[in-house]
């Protein structure tokens, strides 16, 4: 069951021009060098097509390849085989319109430099805006996060949320048309979570970049995507791709708690924790 | 059973206002350093020890300000300062670069480490009499002296700084789009500053060391010629005169150091110590 469930388009993709861009993954493979010198197979092949400003999350057991496979799609890493296809051209090394979002927040943010100087540093040797503008870019993302108050700070100074909220302004100030996020809430507490699954899409619904989001947290996936993509074990391949078709705007509480929300829960964790089994007694390491 | 066990606990008794000071003052460490100076004095003031070349603490202090204000003690005071200067600028200047080089690019760590590796534990004074044929008596000698002893702490600290940046820095630097350039000045840089740092500071010391034996084998100028030249005169207040002026200089000179380095590095001190993670 390949890729079934492409041509299953994202329901909510509404907005009239979407910023994001046509981001196609095809037939992307990774083999890494083993302890023992033979390759070891982290991704198999997968192939997918995420449409112009859609929401997809790539869920899979842990240690699959899926943060393999979103360091590949941001150019981080090479693949071993495929490409990777925006707005239909491929892209090499670090393409311009697409930004990571890391997990760790205190390690990702520059700590020598202020809140304001992080987020500029990331737009700024690119668009090359004088400083007044510059400043003023700045100000207004961090005020999107609700941290216009916090330019002056170190990024030590801040809570975690508040850390992951600075990385959040930086990655939109560089105005990408994707978006990469690799497990971005994982670390965070749990209503601070829900507190930054709220922002990032209301940032979304606004800016309409393409976001692509790794994640192990099923409810995660649901609650924010447009489609959500299941990976098998390790090499890790396309399991099945399933549109989430809830509302949008979405609700942080009424949402979670809708049938159609718990059903497709049910039905991932199911497949997930089933293949987790297959796939411990199967694996030989 | 409990409610006895727990009976026969005492509050513990706050300490008194004497033991608090005795435990945070700095004064018992001064103190101690004034005991000892007193002791010096009193040992040769008394003919504790009987000898003319153990002044009182007083009459080296004497001849330290003659030193200093009739202007013999004072030129050659600056003079090694100045050379020491001059050799750690360009130890360092060496140092830093190279230190980057080896860290990035595999092909010259692979050529220059075993080498270093080699070279390091020579100890500089132990090279200056066989140097003294190639180069001769002058200033080039002394100075690349104390370039040699500056050069491995600051290269190998560099390099070990490179290395150990947080990968997710240099990550960031890239999904930005940061040019290589860009992201040497102001990532990988910043990011190896402590460690940079750390190396300056122990090189600025050995400096010093090293700058005082070359004056004393080359025997010109500069304080270490003028100990040596003082104990062959037996002048002994003129002697430990010297000794206290480089000591206390070493001393505020590396006061100052750790003074800047902290405000230069704050963000390394306080980012490790953060609540932030917690919340």
């Amino acid at each position: 069951m390949s890729a079934a469930a492409l041509g299953d388009k994202a329901a909510s993709v509404a907005s009239p021009t979407p910023a994001g861009a046509r981001l196609r993954i095809d037939e992307v493979s990774k083999a890494f060098l083993g302890p023992d010198g033979g390759a070891v197979e982290a991704i198999g092949s997968v192939s997918l097509d995420i449409e112009p400003g859609e929401f997809l999350a790539i869920v899979g057991p842990s240690g699959c390849g899926k943060s393999t496979l979103l360091q590949v799609i941001a150019g981080l890493m090479q693949p071993s085989g495929g490409k990777i296809l925006l707005g239909g051209q491929d892209v090499t090394g670090e393409p311009a319109h697409m930004v990571y979002l890391f997990q760790q927040y205190s390690t990702s943010l520059l700590p020598w430099m202020t809140v304001e100087a992080n987020v500029m540093f990331a737009f700024n040797h690119r668009l090359k805006l004088g400083k007044a503008e510059a400043v003023a870019r700045c100000r207004a993302y961090l005020a999107m996060v609700g941290l216009a108050d916090f330019v002056r700070h170190y990024p030590w100074q801040l809570s975690g949320g508040m850390q992951q909220r600075v990385a959040i302004a930086r990655a939109l100030a560089a105005e990408p048309k994707v978006l990469l996020m690799d497990e971005p809430f994982s670390s965070v507490d749990a209503l601070t979570r829900l507190d930054l699954h709220a922002l990032i899409l209301d940032l979304w619904a606004a800016k309409r970049f393409t976001a692509v989001l790794v994640t192990h947290d099923v409810d995660e996936a649901i609650f924010l995507a447009d489609r959500v993509a299941v990976l098998t074990h390790r090499p890790a391949a396309l399991a099945e791709v399933v549109a989430t078709k809830l509302p949008r705007p979405r609700r942080s509480i009424e949402t979670r708690e809708s049938p159609e929300f718990l059903a497709l829960r049910h039905r991932l964790l199911d497949y997930l924790l089933a293949r987790g089994k297959d796939g411990s007694h199967a694996s030989p390491a | 059973m409990t409610i006895a066990a727990e009976s026969k606990l005492r509050p513990v008794a706050a300490p008194s206002a004497y033991r608090l000071w005795l435990r945070n003052s700095r004064a018992s460490g001064v103190l101690l350093v004034l005991l000892l100076l007193c002791l010096w004095e009193a040992s040769a003031r008394f003919g504790i020890v009987q000898s003319v070349n153990w002044p009182p603490f007083s009459a080296v202090m004497a001849s330290l300000v003659a030193g200093l204000v009739d202007g013999e003690l004072l030129p050659v005071f600056l003079s090694t300062l100045w050379r020491m200067a001059r050799g750690y600028a360009i130890g360092c200047a060496i140092a830093v670069p190279l230190g980057f080089a080896i860290a990035l690019w595999r092909p010259v760590r692979m050529a220059l480490l075993p080498t270093i590796e080699l070279l390091r534990p020579i100890p500089v004074p132990a090279i200056i009499p066989p140097l003294i044929f190639l180069l001769g008596l002058g200033d080039s000698l002394r100075l690349f002296a104390i370039a040699t002893a500056t050069f491995f702490p600051v290269a190998l600290n560099t390099f070990a700084g490179v290395r150990s940046i947080e990968p997710i820095y240099t990550q960031v630097a890239r999904t930005f789009g940061v040019p290589r350039w860009t992201a040497l000045r102001r990532v990988v840089f910043p990011a190896a500053l402590p460690f940079i740092l750390a190396g300056l500071r122990t090189s600025l010391g050995l400096a010093f060391i090293v700058t005082v034996i070359a004056e004393m084998i080359v025997g010109q100028d500069g304080i270490g010629y003028y100990l040596v030249a003082m104990q062959f005169a037996l002048r002994a207040p003129e002697m430990y005169a010297g000794i206290i002026l480089v000591t206390c200089a070493a001393y505020l000179l590396n006061r100052l150091f750790v003074a800047w380095e902290a405000r230069a590095i704050r963000w390394a001190r306080l980012a490790d110590t953060a609540w932030g993670d917690a919340a």
